[in-house]
């Protein structure tokens, strides 16, 4: 039998029986020291410290605040209809209107929740051919960043005495005046997906001779620029990942960040899932990296390689299936590996898929070499619908500084990018920019680079815009506004136009630009079509759908790359003793969500960090009892990072299948205007170097890290929060036993009795296999579920099992095999609930309050190990332990199966918390939601002067039919019943049967890889049911008999064991 | 008192109908309190002023004819007191509807319309009862009183012969010294506190309820003349009703759908109408919105509605040109309407009218009327009372969470009507058993938290 619960781990310090933290975890909650202290009001704080006349003062305050409250009269509420109320609004019912969220090269289609006229959540779009109604948690986010205080209310003029409110007219005249005198003039943006917005683009160039200068905030310019050489196509090729049985990545994060994450995460999904257990087959991924990413810890088997050795790797697996390509030194287990590797793509011509995240233009090269000669270029490797997601090369920014230097560029006008930050040559970007007369920025809140400029022309944040994208040729979606201009705003490319004179722009039309994209795609997309014969008929439908398919033009072409003087040009493995890798973060993209609190507190997936930066350092079992990390350095450390010639002091993480001589770092932190952006982190985009063909190398070897310097005050990582099931070695006897049950085992002491609830030490949390032993490993599963329920059923206490044989019984099955751990779903759930942010430093005091968390679990190798991830959230247990605890019965049981939590009756005890075995109850320790009566215990964020939330403007983000918590009352996932009542009562008022497709959890709807299902238990004939009957399937905890109503399926890898040697 | 007894008999004459007959006919110019003049005399002992019964049905019914056609004496003396106005001819009165109206009018005037008339529809049960019961539990308690005293008395004496017997000398209290002693005085307390502790927990409970409250609206709106006199439906203005959680109060669109046509108020002319008409920018001299409205200044504003609501003047009273009156009523009503549509935050006459609202729930409550309206069938009066009747709109329900709990209980389910309530197989089959004769919303999860908190 073997045991795939045992090698099970969060982290270091759990994975050695840390007697530290295993004290941590007996408790359900950290030790609060002290509640209100250092609440950013040390005043407050010292006055709070607490004696016994204080207590009689707050408590005379109290009471006579009481009294106060009680004699006032209720106050006189005001209800304000329309004067002319809209057709398409009824107040209490939410709209829903089909958009794209943009962000640069980054698009996904989306449909808009709005009540009362304000967007309040993001749903995916299921029309869409590429995301097939999947979002990010980026996109989940965006509606916050509507709200952000920070955003440009007015255009702004740049005066002697700094920044002054302007008007639009003065705006116009200022920059026309510049634009007439000018000698160049250059607009310089990220990766412009909209074909309407790149024809005014054209317009307002070709008016002044200028030009535009597009980049990415991380550059994939390497990939465009071996395509032209290669294919002769300068464009990101159309990926199928879903019809690669082998996929080998060379460190491209396609599951977090790289390029088109949810459209290739689902592709993944596709190919990973299981379809017949007797005969399982699933594809093979290997992932070449340092540093572990989203990607990495999802994949089968990791090869690690020092960030220079990349080349070195690439060209040897070229050489090993090309031939003639001479590969510089490498290590000697990637050597191995790669071995191997080689010869399950051979053996899987035409269904296997080489990708690369290198920003070395040889290299890839050298990747579509490798795709050539196994025959994926029309397969796994399209130029049909190919991407063009992105656009930029960072060798134009680095033109436009020297044509800046050499006088030639008068005007240079920013849109929506910040190179002051993200660019590599940032410094000498920033002196030329010195000599520019006339810098105009279009950023919606400020930034690096628009704090040099000296006219700011807001733009639209894109809920409140008009306009189209093609992500993928011939694959279109629609931007429409789904509010009105909140603030004194224009949109961009209406400004260029207006700049530009333009014939085609109506400036006295109702909406411009609106005019100028429906002329755009009368010309365009309707006259190649020939379904519609009237234009409004075809706009409408193309509105209403929110995508349209065009023709995706592009055959494949042939590889025509140059393999020998690719392999010259790879970049060369460094001998320096530590070397560093920057990545891109799931949250933080490089920098444009600064400001956005939902995306800063989601914790890293891998580091499990929230709140910054953390040096990820490697960690090394010490052969007897410890894991050690790089330079002793343990968990919140700080050192002090010497990259170059900058030093940053930075808070380390320990990081399991971190390369030993490697550290990782994220980019796009350390942002001076984003919310307090000072304190975010650090920004590390200045020690980027540029490789000898023109391209950023998102690594360095000059790196040198100092011993701990100091510790971080607020350590923000969740890795060991809310943990379950940590086992612990007892004292005396020596037994492994859970160590969160140590009171149980100490009960034992008293009464002899050993054993009861089934077996202690084995918690059922996780279950694993690999694809080969699969058929062993279920049966094991199905054993110790059969002795769980035997066990469970000696009981004497019957649950709520009865009472649902009729109505509803709502369940939900999450599946581990498609959850990449993106996290897009505990965004969903913030948006959907009202879940408060809860700042830096409360999140070190395990304070977060997310309902729905995403657990890390290492597992296998310690030495590289693979990743599951676990989705959890209230199991709305038929057995719940918390329901029979509360004294006030706030939280019980509904007919439905729902574990109800009534926050107007919560006293705030937390027994609940207390006896929750899955530890997902949130308690409100301070005023979050900056809700109550009287302004106190207000947390700042992070050293923001106006508590986050507390303003008109971000509370518009609110879900109205979900109550605002306040203080003092516990808090968790409800299975988003506000939704479950509305599928209902759509049911009802149709007088039908309640359908599978009436009800969804905001987690599920958000899924990419539809890892979530939600259901009626009673709905025999529903997916849910027919998911929950997989024998992978099982309760978490089955043995403490709570009766769980979310159901996994068991982690299943395809891992070549044998690279492990 | 006779005479009120021999007419309740009668099936259709009750004081009840005779209240609905005034509301609808008299209560525009006779005053309700019915002692006091109005546009109408008080009509407080109208019966011992005319003669016969006959001549004042008539004259209720005509009573022009009675003055200039009769010349009844009574008639003669009403005209020269309240000339040149007469009274409007109501023909269509049945002599039911007129005795009911009689019956309402005295029983007001006598103040007996109310608990004595109750005492009649019980058959006429003594009226001395309820005092009588008061006063046997008053003897009850004070016997019990004396026993009690007695009792501690005896017992007292009994410690005291003990204490004899066993040779102690034990002084016998007085009464001064038992009712300070630690007993009585902590009974004392323990009632005090139990008092307080009731009186401060029902208070709390009420904290933040408002049945009955009644408002002043910014425009007097009568749901009376709308609901009940023209009877609109509830759900043409309210139109969320059915398809929202919102029973919508309706924009002031909506009420250009008809006003538009309407100008002057059958109650109160151009006075509450031209605040619609100031709301929305529409200029009922011309029947045209205007453009742009929210951008005309103020004094142009004053203006426009000025001229309308002169010139209605002028029509009504069949002036040529404008008297001091009909100036001073111009002026009233323009700042009537600009202090009725603006406040601190509302500078400006033009804009959505900002109503009290009368119906509050806390925050934590999810209510849904489209829930109620169109799945329950749950005619808006079982909540909100008789609106029709209302000039001003109250809170009829006390909206607790007991009043919500009680209603879930008794409601029955439309259950077989809707299709989706054939997942609750178990109750179906119940049903045809007869096991249950009944599904209420209780039975179906309506009293769980969940269901209006979340």
């Amino acid at each position: 039998m073997k045991d795939n619960t045992s090698n099970i781990w969060i982290g270091g310090m759990d994975l050695t029986n840390d007697p530290e933290f295993i004290e941590i975890s007996q408790k359900e909650f950290a030790e609060p020291t002290n509640l209100v202290e250092d609440l950013g009001n040390e005043e407050v704080a010292a006055s709070m410290g607490g004696n016994r006349r204080d207590f009689l003062k707050f408590l005379g305050f109290g009471l006579g605040a009481a009294t106060v409250a009680a004699g006032c009269d209720i106050p006189v509420k005001r209800a304000i209809p329309y004067v002319v109320k809209p057709d398409s609004i009824v107040p209490g019912v939410a709209s829903y209107y089909s958009s794209t969220y943009v962000s640069g090269g980054e698009s996904l289609p989306i449909l808009v929740k709005t009540r009362e006229g304000r967007p309040i959540k993001i749903e995916g779009n299921v029309s869409s051919n590429i995301t097939n109604g999947g979002t990010s948690a980026r996109a989940q986010a965006s509606v916050l960043s509507l709200y952000d205080t920070s955003r440009f209310t007015t255009p702004k003029i740049k005066s002697s005495g700094g920044w002054a409110a302007s008007n639009w007219a003065d705006i116009d005249k200022a920059v026309s005046a510049a634009l007439a005198l000018a000698k160049g003039v250059r607009v310089v943006t990220n990766t412009v997906l909209s074909p309407t917005a790149k024809a005014a683009m054209s317009e307002f160039t070709d008016k002044f001779g200028g030009s535009v200068v597009t980049y990415d905030p991380v550059s994939s310019a390497a990939i465009l620029d071996a395509n032209e050489q290669s294919f002769g196509d300068r464009v990101i090729p159309n990926y199928s990942f879903d019809k690669a049985d082998v996929i080998v990545s060379f460190g491209a994060d396609f599951l977090g960040t790289w390029i088109s994450p949810v459209e290739y995460a689902a592709q993944w999904a596709k190919g990973r899932k299981i379809k017949d257990i007797k005969n399982p087959t699933m594809s093979r991924h290997i992932q070449v990296e340092s540093g572990m990413s989203l990607t990495g810890s999802n994949a089968d088997n990791r090869i690690m390689v020092r960030p220079s050795e990349m080349g070195a790797a690439i060209a040897y697996l070229a050489n090993k299936i090309v031939g003639g390509v001479s590969a510089p030194a490498l290590n000697a287990d990637a050597k191995t590996a790669l071995d191997k590797i080689a010869t399950e793509l051979s053996a899987a011509r035409g269904k296997s898929l080489v990708v690369s995240g290198s920003n070395n233009v040889s290299e890839q090269i050298l990747v579509n070499a490798i795709n050539n000669t196994l025959g994926n270029l029309g397969t796994t490797v399209n130029f049909t619908h190919a991407s063009l997601q992105r656009q930029g090369s960072e060798k134009e920014l680095t033109q436009l500084v020297s044509d800046i230097n050499s006088g030639n560029v008068d005007v240079v006008i920013f849109n929506q990018c910040n190179p002051v930050y993200d660019f590599a040559g940032a410094e000498k970007l920033k002196t030329a920019l010195a000599n520019v007369k006339t810098k105009v920025s279009f950023a919606v809140s400020n930034d690096e680079t628009t704090d040099m400029c000296d006219i700011i022309a807001p733009t639209n944040h894109s809920l409140e815009s008009w306009g189209d994208v093609e992500a993928k040729r011939g694959q279109f979606s629609i931007i429409q506004p789904t509010i009105s201009n909140l603030f004194d705003t224009r949109q961009y490319e209406q400004s260029l136009l207006t700049w530009a004179g333009s014939e085609n722009l109506d400036t006295k039309a109702d909406q411009p630009y609106f005019d100028y994209v429906k002329a755009n795609w009368k010309k365009t997309a309707f006259a190649s079509q020939s379904k519609f014969s009237s234009f409004q008929s075809f706009w409408d439908s193309v509105l209403q759908d929110g995508v349209y398919e065009g023709s995706g033009s592009g055959s494949t072409p042939s590889f025509s790359g140059n393999v020998s003087s690719a392999a010259s040009g790879i970049s060369k493995p460094s001998s320096s003793e530590v070397e560093i890798a920057f990545y891109e973060s799931v949250t933080q993209g490089n920098g444009q969500f600064a400001n956005n609190p939902w995306l800063l507190e989601m914790p890293d997936p891998i580091t499990r960090t929230s709140w910054g930066n953390y040096l990820a350092v490697p960690v090394n079992f010490d052969g007897v009892r410890t894991f050690v990390g790089y330079n002793d350095l343990v968990d919140g450390d700080l050192v002090d990072v010497t990259i170059g010639a900058k030093t940053v002091r930075v808070p380390v993480v320990q990081q399991f299948g971190q390369m030993p001589g490697t550290v990782s770092l994220a980019l796009g932190f350390g942002r001076e205007f984003g919310l307090k952006g000072d304190s975010v982190g650090v920004n590390v985009n200045d020690v980027l170097t540029v490789g000898s063909d023109g391209n950023t190398n998102y690594y360095n070897t000059n790196a040198a890290i100092t011993n701990k310097v100091g510790e971080e005050e607020s350590f923000s990582c969740v890795q060991y929060h809310h943990t379950m099931g940590v086992k612990a070695e007892e004292k005396g006897t020596g037994d492994i036993i859970n160590a969160d049950e140590a009171a149980t085992v100490f009960f034992d002491y008293f009464t002899g009795v050993k054993g009861f609830q089934g077996s202690l030490t084995e918690r059922s949390i996780i279950y694993n296999s690999t694809i080969k032993d699969l058929k062993e490993n279920v049966e094991v599963l199905v054993g110790k579920r059969a002795h769980a329920q035997h066990l469970n059923a000696q009981q004497i206490y019957n649950g709520f099992d009865d009472s649902y044989e009729m109505g509803h019984h709502w369940g939900m099955n999450v599946d581990l095999n498609s959850c990449t751990g993106c996290g897009a779903c505990t965004i969903a759930c913030m948006s959907e609930n009202n879940v408060p942010v809860v700042g830096k430093r409360e999140v070190s005091r395990h304070h977060e309050m997310t309902w729905l968390r995403i657990d890390r679990y290492y597992y296998g190798d310690a030495k590289n190990p693979n990743v599951v991830y676990q989705p959890m959230m209230c199991q709305h247990c038929d057995n719940a332990p918390c329901e029979n605890v509360c004294p006030v019965n706030a939280t019980n049981h509904s007919t439905e199966g729902l574990n109800q939590m009534t926050y107007n009756r919560c006293i705030g005890t937390r027994y609940c918390a207390n006896n929750c075995p899955y530890k997902v109850r949130r308690f409100n320790w301070l005023d979050y939601t900056t809700a109550d009566l009287f302004p106190a215990n207000q947390p700042s964020l992070a050293g923001e002067e106006v508590p986050y939330g507390a303003d008109n403007l971000t509370r518009m983000v609110l879900n109205p039919d979900v109550t605002v918590r306040a203080r003092g009352v516990i808090e968790k996932c409800s299975f988003c019943v506000q939704r479950l009542q509305s599928g209902k009562l759509t049911a009802k008022i149709e007088g039908r049967r309640l359908r599978d497709n009436d009800v969804s959890s905001a987690c599920m709807t958000a899924c990419p890889t539809g890892a979530i299902t939600f259901g009626d238990l009673n709905n025999k004939k529903g997916e849910l049911v027919k998911k929950n009957t997989s024998p992978l399937s099982y309760l978490v905890l089955e043995e403490v008999n709570v009766r769980p109503s979310v159901t996994y399926t068991m982690k299943v890898n395809n891992r070549d064991t044998s690279f492990d040697a | 008192m006779l005479v009120m007894f021999s007419f309740s008999l009668h099936a259709e004459v009750s004081p009840e109908a005779g209240k609905t007959v005034f509301k609808n006919y008299c209560a525009s110019c006779h005053n309700k309190n019915m002692v006091s003049d109005m546009t109408g005399p008080a009509l407080a002992g109208l019966s011992e002023r005319w003669d016969s019964e006959e001549d004042l049905y008539a004259w209720i019914r005509n009573s022009q004819a009675m003055i200039f056609e009769i010349g009844h004496p009574r008639a003669l003396e009403l005209w020269n007191q309240y000339k040149p106005s007469v009274m409007t001819p109501f023909p269509n009165l049945t002599d039911d509807e007129i005795a009911s109206t009689l019956l309402y009018i005295n029983g007001v005037a006598e103040g007996t319309f109310g608990a004595k008339l109750v005492d009649v529809t019980n058959g006429g049960g003594s009226p001395t009862e309820e005092s009588s019961n008061g006063w046997l539990y008053a003897l009850l308690l004070g016997i019990l009183g004396l026993l009690a005293v007695l009792l501690a008395k005896i017992i007292n004496n009994l410690d005291v012969l003990a204490a004899a017997k066993e040779g102690k000398d034990i002084q016998q209290r007085t009464v001064m010294q038992s009712l300070t002693s630690k007993g009585v005085v902590g009974f004392l307390i323990f009632g005090l506190v139990v008092l307080a502790g009731y009186t401060t927990v029902t208070n709390a409970t009420n904290l933040g309820r408002q049945q009955g409250y009644q408002p002043d609206q910014p425009i007097k709106f009568s749901h009376e003349t709308h609901a009940g006199i023209n009877k609109i439906d509830c759900q043409y203005c309210h139109d969320g009703a059915r398809r929202s959680k919102h029973s919508v109060i309706p924009a002031a669109n909506t009420c250009m759908n008809c006003h538009k046509a309407i100008k002057v108020g059958s109650e109160y002319g151009t006075a509450e109408l031209t605040k619609i008409y100031a709301s929305i920018g529409f200029n009922p001299s011309t029947d045209k919105y205007m453009k742009n409205y929210e951008d005309i200044s103020t004094e142009e504003y004053k203006e426009i509605f000025s001229k309308w609501i002169e010139d209605q003047y002028l029509v009504e009273t069949g002036l040529a040109e404008i008297d001091g009156e009909g100036k001073n009523i111009v002026r009233l009503q323009w700042d009537e309407i600009v202090s009725s549509l603006t406040n601190e935050q509302k500078k400006k006459v033009q804009g959505p009218i900002e109503w009290t609202r009368v119906h509050n729930l806390p925050d934590h409550v999810y209510f849904n009327h489209a829930q109620h309206v169109t799945v329950g069938g749950v005619a808006c009066e079982d909540c909100h009372g008789a609106v029709d009747k209302m000039e001003v709109v109250q809170q009829h329900s006390p909206l607790s969470m007991g009043w919500c709990i009680n209603c879930h209980r008794k409601t029955e389910v439309k259950f077989k009507e809707n299709e989706y309530y054939e997942s609750y197989s178990q109750y179906h089959e119940d049903l045809k058993s007869g096991a249950k004769d009944k599904i209420t919303v209780a039975d179906i999860g309506g009293l769980e938290c969940q269901k209006c908190h979340y």
